[in-house]
C-alpha cells in the first residue's frame, strides 16, 4: 500500500503539478492587483475555481484511462448537444456563449475544445495503418471537427472556433494523415478564405482591420491594443512594481483581469516578469510532451499531443494578441486569466495529461 | 509482419510530426519572446512616456499676483479668488459639441466659444484651456452635477484683479489685462501661461516683474476616464511680491474729490433738471455714462461735470508721493477680464481723456509758477539784485510786439519780491531777456523741470524746457528774443507736467537735495535715498521762499485768500489757451466763465508747507479751471491742510 502510494508519487509528473500551481498563484496575484489591491472580486473567486480545477484533476487522473476511450464519444456528444443548446438557453452580450448555471456563467465552448481532442485522439489512435492512408476515414474526423466548429462560430465566437478547429487539427496532423491530404487541406482553405471573410460580423472584420492597423483608430478597437502595448512596453525590464502599474491601475488597460492579464503582469514586473510566466508554460509544454513521448499507445500520445498544442495555442494567441502580433480575438491566458470555464477545462486537460503519465505501461491493445 | 512494420511506421511519423509541431511551437514561441523585448527593452523608453502623458495631465497653477497697498497697508490692488471651468483639449475629441454641450449649462456667447476654439489651435494640447472664468453659483452646481460625465473639464481656483478704490487710484495702479499675442512674441514662455494678467500701466506695469509671481506646475494623476486620482505639485507657485507704496488713500481720496468739486455746486444726478441737461449736453452724458454720479452747477447756473485737472503731492525730503490725481479716471476692474467693447468706446470716445494720467502725462505751460526759475536764474546771473526795481505799466513793447501784463493798468514799480507776490508779467519779460534762455533752461533742469522723473512709469512725459540748441535741432530755425519773453512767464514753448511743478516746489522747498519723486515706501527700496546736492545758492532758495510766502501772506499777495494755519508758501499760475488777438484786448477780455470750457485758462497752483518747517510740495492744475488764484489756490489750501492735520492726528 505505501509502495503503491510511493510508486503513484514517483510517477506523478512534478514539473507539470509544480507549473501548474506556480501559474495559479501568479494569477491570483495579478486578480489581487487588478483589483487595485483586493481580494474581491476576482482573485478570491479565482482561488475557489483553482481548489475545485485541482479536484477534478485528482478524479481525471486517477481514473483507469480506458474509461477515458469510453467516455471520449459521449463527452463530445454532450459538448455538441450543449452547443446546440446555447442559442436557446444562453446569454450573452451580442454574441450568445454562456449558459447561467445558478451563480455561475458557464461557457460550453471551452470543454468543447477539449472533447473533440478526446473524441479525435481516440478515433484517431484507432484506425490501422491503411485507414490512416485511406481518405474516407477521415469523413468522421470531418464531422467530430466540423460541427463543434461550426456551432462555435454560428455564436459567434470566431477566435474560438479557429482555435477549437486548429487544436483539432493538431491531433489529425500527429495523427499521421497523409502529406497529400495537408497539402489539399491547406489549398481548400486558403481558397474558403474570402467566402469565409463576407461571412464575418462587422465587428469581426474591425477587429482584424484594427489589428493590421491599430493606430487608426485609437480610440475604438485599437485602443485596446493600443493601450496594451504602452502598458507593456513602460514596464521596461523589471516593471513598475506590484500594484504600481499606472495603464492597469487607472483603468487604462480594458479587460486587464481576463485577456489582457499579460500585459499587466508585464507592466508590474517587466520583461522579467513576463518571461517568467512564459518559461513556466513551457516547463508545463516540455512536460505534457514528455509524458506522450514516454507513453507506449497512441491514444495517450494523441491526447498529449492535443492538449499540449491546445496549451500552446491559448498561450500565443493571447501573448500574441496583448503585444499587438495577433487581431483581438478573446483567448484567456491560461491558469491565469480569470474565468472559471477555462482554467477548468485547462485543469481538466492536465488530469488528463496525468492520468497518461500514471498509465504509461498500458498497449493499444488495452483499450479494446 | 507487414502490419508490424506499418505499425512501427506510423509510430516513427506520429513522433516526427510530434517534433515537427513542438519546433513550430518553439519558433513561436521565441517569436513571442522576441516581440516581448522589443517592447519591454528596445523601445521601451517611447512607451513609458506614452504611459506618462495618459496617466497625468500637465497643469499649471496660478499664481496670485502681488497686492498693491498704500503706504498704510491698505489695499489697492489685489485678487479675489474665482472659480474657472477649463477645458483639456487632448482629452476632448469634438471640442466643437463640448462647448456647446456645456454652453447649455453656463452662459457662452459664440464669440467667446470662437476665442476659445482659436485658441486651442494656438497652444499646446496638453495645456488647459480656460472655457469661462469667474462661474456663478449657480453655474458651478450646474455643472458639478454633469462633471463625472464631462470628459476632460476641470474646476480650478483662480484670480481676479481686483481694485477695491477702483477709479480713484486707477492712475496710480494702472490696469492689468489678459495675455495678447504681442507679449507672448516678446516673452515666448507665456504661451504656457494663458491665464497670466499682465500690468499695462501704471504700478501695474512698472512692477510687473515683481508682482506677477511665479506660476506652480502640477501633474495631475488622471483615470482612462480623465477623473483626478492624486496631484503631485512639482514646483509651488510663488506668489508675487507685494508692493508697498507711498501713497497715501486717504488723502488721495480728500484730493480727488476735492479737486472734482472745484469750486462749483454738487447737484443730485436724480433731479429732473440734470435728467434734462443728459438729453442734451454730450460732456455730461460722457461723463455720466461712465458711472460717475457727481454733477455740479456752475456760478452761471449751469450743469456740468466735475473738475479734471492733476493734484501730486510729495514728500520733499524723501520724494515719495502721497497724492497722485488724475480726473477724470476709469475703473480698472473693467481691464481684469476681457473688456468689453462698449466699456472701451466710452472710455476711448470720452471728450476729457479719462486714460490719460495728467499728472504725468498731461503737459501744461506752467505759466507764472515757472516764475521762481526765472527769478532763480536772473539772481544767480547776476542780471539783477534782490533789490532789483522795474516799473509796469501793463505792457512792455519788443520789437513789433507789445507783450502785456495780466493786470493792465500795471503794478507801478515792483521790485523781486513783489514781482512774484503780485506776478507781474513785465518784471519776468525784463529780466528773461536779460538772463537769456539757455541760463533758464539750466536752472529749470536742475529744479527738475523738462525730463521724465524717477518713478519710472509708462507714458511719462518729459515736457519741454526749451533753449537755443532746442530750437535750431526741432524746429530748424534760430531762437529769438521774444520767445525769451514769453518763456519768462511760463508760456511759449515751455511745458510741463504736474509732477514736474511739484518736484519743482519740492526741490525749492528743500533747498539743499535734488530729490527725486518715488511712489514706493523704504520698505521696497533699500536705504532711505541720498541725493545729489541741488545746487543752487542758499541766498536764493531763502529768497524764493521769503517771495513765495508773500504769495500767500502778503497784502496784494495773489493767493493771500488762500493760506493755510501753518502757513504755506506758493505761486498762482494762470495760462492762457488762446492767444488774445488785439481786437479782443481793445473790445475787453471776456471772463473765462463766458468762454467755451476748451478756451478758458489753465489754473494752476504750486506751494509748500508748513513755511517755517516745509514737509510737503503740491502742484494743482484745474483743467480750463480759470485763474490760479481762484480755482487752483483753493484746492491746494485745502488738501495741504488736510495732509497736515492727518499727520498732526497720526503724530
Amino acid at each position: 500500500m505505501i509502495l503503491g502510494i510511493l510508486q503513484l508519487l514517483y510517477r506523478l509528473p512534478w514539473l507539470l503539478l509544480v507549473s501548474a500551481a506556480a501559474l495559479v498563484l501568479i494569477g491570483t496575484l495579478a486578480l489581487y492587483s487588478a483589483s487595485e489591491g483586493a481580494w474581491s472580486p476576482w482573485a478570491e473567486r479565482q482561488m475557489v475555481r483553482a481548489a475545485i480545477g485541482a479536484m477534478l484533476l485528482v478524479v481525471v487522473a486517477m481514473m483507469p484511462t480506458p474509461w477515458l476511450h469510453r467516455l471520449s464519444y459521449w463527452g463530445l456528444a454532450i459538448a455538441i448537444l450543449v452547443l446546440v443548446a446555447v442559442p436557446f438557453i444562453g446569454t450573452g452580450t451580442g454574441a450568445t456563449r454562456w449558459i447561467e448555471l445558478g451563480p455561475f456563467n458557464f461557457q460550453p465552448s471551452e470543454p468543447a475544445k477539449l472533447a473533440v481532442i478526446i473524441a479525435l485522439a481516440r478515433y484517431l489512435s484507432g484506425q490501422t495503418p491503411e485507414q490512416v492512408q485511406s481518405l474516407v476515414s477521415y469523413l468522421p474526423v470531418i464531422l467530430m471537427l466540423g460541427i463543434p466548429f461550426g456551432l462555435v462560430l454560428i455564436q459567434p465566437d470566431l477566435g474560438t472556433s479557429l482555435m477549437l478547429l486548429m487544436g483539432g487539427l493538431a491531433v489529425v496532423f500527429a495523427a499521421g494523415v497523409p502529406r497529400r491530404f495537408l497539402v489539399t487541406g491547406v489549398l481548400a482553405a486558403a481558397a474558403s478564405a474570402p467566402i469565409l471573410w463576407s461571412q464575418l460580423y462587422s465587428y469581426q472584420k474591425a477587429r482584424i482591420m484594427t489589428f493590421l492597423n491599430p493606430e487608426a483608430d485609437v480610440l475604438g478597437v485599437g485602443y485596446q491594443i493600443t493601450q496594451s502595448k504602452i502598458a507593456l512596453g513602460s514596464g521596461g525590464l523589471f516593471g513598475k512594481g506590484f500594484l504600481q502599474g499606472s495603464q492597469s491601475q487607472l483603468n487604462y488597460l480594458p479587460e486587464k483581469q481576463t485577456d489582457f492579464v499579460f500585459t499587466m503582469i508585464g507592466e508590474e514586473f517587466g520583461f522579467v516578469g513576463n518571461l517568467v510566466v512564459l518559461l513556466i508554460y513551457f516547463a508545463i509544454l516540455v512536460s505534457v510532451a514528455l509524458t506522450g513521448l514516454r507513453c507506449q499507445h497512441r491514444f495517450g500520445r494523441l491526447l498529449c499531443m492535443g492538449n499540449s498544442f491546445m496549451l500552446f495555442l491559448y498561450i500565443f494567441v493571447n501573448v500574441g494578441m496583448v503585444t499587438g502580433l495577433l487581431p483581438v480575438v478573446g483567448a484567456p491566458l491560461p491558469l491565469i486569466s480569470y474565468g472559471g470555464t477555462a482554467m477548468l477545462t485547462v485543469f481538466l486537460a492536465l488530469g488528463v495529461v496525468v492520468n497518461i503519465a500514471l498509465h504509461t505501461k498500458l498497449q493499444d491493445s488495452d483499450f479494446y | 509482419m507487414k502490419k508490424r512494420k506499418e505499425q512501427k511506421e506510423l509510430s516513427t511519423v506520429m513522433t516526427r510530426r510530434m517534433l515537427m509541431l513542438g519546433a513550430g511551437q518553439g519558433v513561436l514561441g521565441a517569436l513571442l519572446v522576441g516581440r516581448l523585448y522589443q517592447l519591454q527593452i528596445a523601445q521601451s523608453e517611447g512607451y513609458r512616456r506614452l504611459s506618462d502623458n495618459n496617466q497625468f495631465d500637465r497643469r499649471l497653477v496660478q499664481a496670485p499676483r502681488g497686492r498693491i497697498l498704500d503706504r498704510k497697508g491698505r489695499l489697492l490692488a489685489g485678487n479675489s479668488e474665482v472659480f474657472e471651468l477649463r477645458m483639456l483639449p487632448s482629452r476632448i475629441s469634438n471640442h466643437q459639441a463640448w462647448l456647446k454641450r456645456v454652453s447649455r449649462l453656463i452662459t457662452l456667447k459664440p464669440e467667446d466659444i470662437e476665442a476659445i476654439l482659436e485658441k486651442i489651435t494656438e497652444q499646446p494640447k496638453f495645456l488647459e484651456v480656460t472655457v469661462k472664468s469667474n462661474l456663478t453659483q449657480r453655474e458651478l452646481s450646474r455643472l458639478a452635477v454633469l462633471s463625472p460625465v464631462l470628459e476632460g473639464a476641470s474646476f480650478q481656483k483662480s484670480y481676479k484683479r481686483i481694485y477695491p478704490q477702483g477709479w480713484m487710484t486707477a492712475h496710480v495702479t494702472g490696469y492689468v489685462s489678459p495675455v495678447n499675442k504681442r507679449d507672448i512674441d516678446g516673452e515666448p514662455d507665456l504661451r504656457y501661461l494663458p491665464e497670466t494678467r499682465i500690468g499695462r500701466t501704471g504700478i501695474e506695469h512698472n512692477m510687473e516683474p515683481d508682482l506677477r509671481g511665479l506660476f506652480g506646475f502640477e501633474r495631475v494623476e488622471v483615470n482612462a476616464r480623465g477623473k483626478p486620482v492624486r496631484v503631485l505639485r512639482d514646483q509651488q507657485a510663488n506668489p508675487g511680491a507685494d508692493a508697498y507704496l507711498s501713497l497715501d488713500v486717504e488723502a488721495q481720496s480728500f484730493a480727488t474729490e476735492r479737486l472734482r468739486r472745484g469750486r462749483w455746486q454738487a447737484v443730485p444726478v436724480q433731479m429732473p433738471e440734470v435728467q434734462e441737461a443728459l438729453l442734451e449736453n454730450e460732456e455730461l452724458r460722457a461723463h455720466v455714462s461712465m458711472g460717475d454720479d457727481l454733477v455740479l452747477k456752475d456760478e452761471k447756473g449751469r450743469l456740468v461735470p466735475p473738475e479734471s485737472g492733476a493734484v501730486v503731492v510729495m514728500d520733499i525730503y524723501t520724494g515719495e508721493l502721497k497724492v497722485m490725481v488724475s480726473t477724470p479716471s476709469f475703473d480698472p476692474n473693467l481691464f481684469s477680464n476681457r473688456l468689453s467693447i462698449r466699456d472701451w468706446q466710452r472710455m476711448n470716445e470720452h471728450p476729457r481723456t479719462p486714460l490719460l494720467n495728467r499728472a504725468i502725462s498731461g503737459l501744461y505751460p506752467p505759466g507764472s509758477t515757472f516764475k521762481m526759475v526765472v527769478l532763480a536764474a536772473a539772481l544767480e546771473a547776476g542780471v539783477i539784485t534782490q533789490k532789483t526795481r522795474i516799473n509796469c505799466v501793463g505792457a512792455f513793447e519788443f520789437g513789433d510786439r507789445n507783450f502785456h501784463c495780466w493786470f493792465e493798468r500795471g503794478h507801478g514799480l515792483v521790485d523781486a519780491e513783489q514781482s512774484l507776490e503780485r506776478s507781474c508779467d513785465i518784471y519776468y519779460y525784463q529780466i528773461a531777456l536779460k538772463t537769456g534762455i539757455n541760463r533758464i533752461h539750466d536752472m529749470a533742469r536742475r529744479l527738475g523741470l523738462g525730463d521724465v522723473s524717477t518713478l519710472g512709469l509708462i507714458s511719462e512725459k518729459e515736457g519741454i524746457i526749451p533753449n537755443r540748441d532746442w530750437k535750431l535741432e526741432k524746429r530748424g530755425v534760430v531762437w529769438t528774443p521774444g520767445e525769451t519773453v514769453v518763456a519768462g512767464i511760463g508760456q511759449g514753448f515751455v511745458l510741463t507736467t504736474p509732477l514736474q511743478l511739484a518736484l519743482m516746489t519740492a526741490r525749492i522747498a528743500n533747498g539743499r537735495s535734488a530729490i527725486t519723486p518715488t511712489l514706493t515706501t523704504p520698505q521696497m527700496t533699500e536705504a532711505s535715498p541720498s541725493f545729489p546736492p541741488l545746487d543752487v545758492s542758499p541766498d536764493i532758495i531763502r529768497f524764493l521762499h521769503k517771495s513765495m510766502r508773500k504769495v500767500m501772506a502778503g497784502g496784494l499777495g495773489t493767493a493771500r485768500k488762500h493760506d493755510i494755519n501753518q502757513g504755506m508758501a506758493g505761486k498762482t499760475g494762470t495760462v492762457q489757451v488762446k492767444r488774445i488777438t488785439k481786437e479782443q484786448r481793445e473790445k475787453g477780455i471776456i471772463d473765462n466763465i463766458d468762454r467755451p470750457w476748451k478756451e478758458r485758462d489753465h489754473a494752476l497752483f504750486v506751494a509748500f508747507a508748513p513755511y517755517k518747517n516745509p514737509r510737503y510740495a503740491i502742484s494743482v492744475i484745474v483743467e480750463h479751471g480759470g485763474s490760479g488764484s481762484s480755482a487752483a489756490a483753493p484746492i491746494a489750501r485745502d488738501i495741504m491742510d488736510f495732509m497736515l492735520k492727518s499727520d498732526g492726528v497720526s503724530a
